[in-house]
């Protein structure tokens, strides 16, 4: 019982990453109709500015927190405004756009290997609150909690403002429709930074918990998120951040499972067959509408 | 003067004239032509295993310049390294290894940290008759004499003698193993070690796995955590075996763990620090253990240049580009790919050992030490004390 509450957690601790990557991943798509390759890379790049951050000003863990938030929100508006807003003026289609984003994946992924020198660095011991909190009746890591406490206030928040803010309500319209938006007074342009930064800054923040959580801070940590992120976004559905959050963390505590009592080998054929399921049997995911175009 | 006088004498200056023209030989005429000579390099510098990928190519570019400086080679020999970026990348490293071998100037080439790569270059290079020097893979069977070597001290033969140490000192009754899944040589070092500790009637009490892209390994620790097993063997890559190690530590596990050299570079023990103090590995080389002349030597020349320590991946880098130089030294004129393939099958040894003691067997490179060293809580590798 122990083992099957600990094996819970780290669960939910790694699905939380998920969750959190799949929910900047989700808005990016639904605002925007960008399947962005690149999404990962946000995440790599802001644990490596807070990494940076944290080790020459000796910042604590809240403003290294804040300084990975604003790294992936202005890696975000810097690939945005340089792939993807002259892809928009000039009309083109989604497939224009998925290749731009995998062009910045590529340069941005070779950037932080040599960022990092090729090495997989991790924060240090001082710069996070790396204890236990209990280790009765099983271990409890303050991290793990963290990073399933900022999984839920981010998807409160992001449900919150997305369904019952004006800023919400400007994103659902141009993620439906930038022109039409744009004749009802919609500052469309400023409505996609405005998501492009908010998108990167959740991922960056997913990026700096998955550094801490897995003392991993490499090229590799944004491609670990990706591709678990996506399958988040389409189990949970496009439209609504809850079921991506749900997602993520099913599917964290699916891998974990999976590898404590059937195989680490199959784990990943498990969670790509229930992708796959979904993708089949509803394609609109857990909180999606059948009707739903995006957004 | 007798016949019989006639004939020693005769012999003796025959004698005479063939000594001395052999060393005349040997001091003027055994040496190759002067100019640059080539050694085409797929390296590993960006991709997954670049962590180990720079420190090869780093150490082969440091036996070059330490060849071309001392002259060994002869009055305007060089030696010259050309990089083909791989990127541990099987069609990458194919298309960049394509390039070398159609380059005539290119009389040898090195290569490889994963075994399926090395498998995969192994026919071109057979094809186009070059010599091909592993200098990361660790499958055993890669060489094929007189054309392909490996300089890859193979961790399996460290591994069992670390096992059967690990039994006779610390007498486990249970063991639980950390492998990677979707690595076949780790499976096979896994199933070696395995072997001996289940000889010596220690019970295998479970076995947690990883793939190789993973990155979150609490699930792991925690599963073998449960099992209370006295020993955990680590037999992954550097990053999974320093997450692990670092999540079992964390976790409040005291218990004895032991691993591989995946965990020697310094880089490892500044990602992860105290947690990987006292768990012990087996090591061809590490420069806080360097004791030989020529061992200290590399040392001091890699550090000046690169301001690193030398792992082992750095040594067995330098060493393929002396295995080469060595094979260039036994020749003369203007010698063929052929030709330094047969001068380098004709070696046992490989001078400039960094290693403190090897041979080669049928291309293999065999370290005759075993170093059983682990991390001092103060960043340094020293001799393990259980």
């Amino acid at each position: 019982m122990e083992l099957f509450a600990s094996q819970l957690l780290n669960g939910l601790s790694l699905g939380s990453l998920y969750a959190l990557f799949g929910i900047g991943f989700g808005l990016v798509f639904a605002t925007m109709g960008i399947l962005n390759a690149a999404q990962g890379c946000y995440a790599t790049w802001a644990a490596i500015i807070a990494l940076a951050a944290a080790e020459s000003l000796g910042l604590p863990f809240p403003l290294i927190i804040l300084a990975a938030v604003l790294g992936g929100g202005v890696v975000a508006i810097g690939v945005d405004q340089l792939g993807f807003q002259p892809l928009r003026a000039r009309k083109v289609d989604m497939l224009g756009a998925l290749i731009t984003s995998i062009a910045f994946w590529m340069i941005l992924d070779s950037l932080a290997g040599f960022a990092t020198g090729q090495q997989s660095l991790s924060f240090p011991a001082w710069s996070y609150p790396g204890y236990m909190l209990t280790t009765n009746p099983i271990p409890l890591p303050a991290m793990q909690i963290i990073s399933i406490s900022t999984l839920i206030v981010i998807t409160v928040a992001m449900h919150y403002m997305i369904a019952h803010t004006r800023l919400g309500s400007a994103i659902r319209a141009v993620g439906w429709n930038p022109v039409a938006a744009s004749l009802g007074g919609v500052n469309s342009r400023t409505i996609i930074l405005l998501t492009a930064a908010l998108a990167g800054a959740i991922s960056g923040l997913a990026g700096l918990l998955g550094g801490v959580l897995t003392s991993n801070v490499s090229f590799t940590l944004g491609q670990s998120l990706m591709l678990k992120g996506f399958a988040a976004v389409v189990v949970g559905g496009y439209t609504d951040v809850r079921g991506t959050a749900i997602a993520g963390l099913l599917l964290g505590v699916l891998e974990v499972f999976c590898g404590q009592y059937i195989s680490t080998a199959l784990r990943d054929g498990f969670t790509y067959s229930l992708l796959l399921l979904f993708l089949l049997v509803r394609p609109q995911g857990l909180f999606g509408s059948r009707g739903f175009i995006r957004a | 003067m007798t016949t019989f006088r006639k004939i020693v004498s005769a012999g003796l200056v025959s004698a005479g004239m063939l000594i001395g023209g052999t060393l005349g030989m040997t001091s003027a005429a055994m040496a190759i032509d002067p100019g640059t000579y080539k050694i085409g390099w797929v390296a590993d510098r960006t991709g997954v295993v670049a962590f180990a990928g720079v420190s090869y190519a780093q150490g082969g570019q440091l036996a070059v310049e330490e060849i071309n400086a001392s002259g060994k080679l002869g009055d305007g020999v060089k030696l010259e390294i050309v990089e083909r970026e791989g990127a541990s990348e099987p069609a990458r490293s194919i298309q960049g290894y394509n390039q070398l071998v159609a380059d005539r100037e290119i009389i040898a080439t090195a290569c490889c940290i994963f075994s399926g790569i090395a498998g995969a270059l192994k026919p071109i290079a057979k094809n186009n008759g070059v010599p091909l020097v592993f200098y990361g893979a660790t499958m055993p069977n890669l060489p094929e004499l007189p054309l392909i070597y490996n300089v890859t001290s193979l961790p399996g033969v460290q591994e069992v003698a670390l096992s059967k140490y690990l039994v006779e000192v610390l007498k486990p009754k249970t063991v639980a193993y950390f492998v990677l899944a979707d690595n076949e040589a780790f499976q096979q070092r896994y199933k070696a070690s395995r072997e001996v500790f289940e000889a010596a009637g220690a019970e295998t009490v479970g076995v947690a796995t990883a793939l190789g892209h993973d990155t979150d390994f609490t699930a792991q620790a925690t599963q073998l955590i449960a099992l209370k097993p006295d020993l955990i063997m680590v037999y992954v890559t550097q990053i999974p075996a320093a997450g692990f190690i670092q999540a079992v530590r964390q976790r409040g596990w005291e218990g004895h763990m032991a691993t591989n050299e995946a965990i020697s570079p310094i880089a490892v023990w500044k990602k992860i620090g105290e947690a990987l103090a006292g768990v012990p590995f087996s090591v061809a080389f590490t420069a806080d253990t360097a004791e030989t002349p020529p061992a200290k030597a590399f040392v001091e020349n890699y550090r000046k240049k690169f301001g690193a320590d030398p792992d082992v991946y750095a040594a067995q880098g330098y060493t393929a580009v002396q295995l080469i130089a060595q094979g260039l030294e036994k020749l003369q004129g203007k010698p063929t790919r052929e030709q330094l393939a047969e001068a380098m099958a004709s070696l046992n040894t490989i001078e400039n050992d960094v290693f403190g003691g090897i041979k080669l067997v049928d291309g293999q490179l065999i370290t005759d030490k075993n170093n059983f060293v682990a991390w001092t809580r103060e960043g340094k590798i020293a001799p393990w004390k259980p």
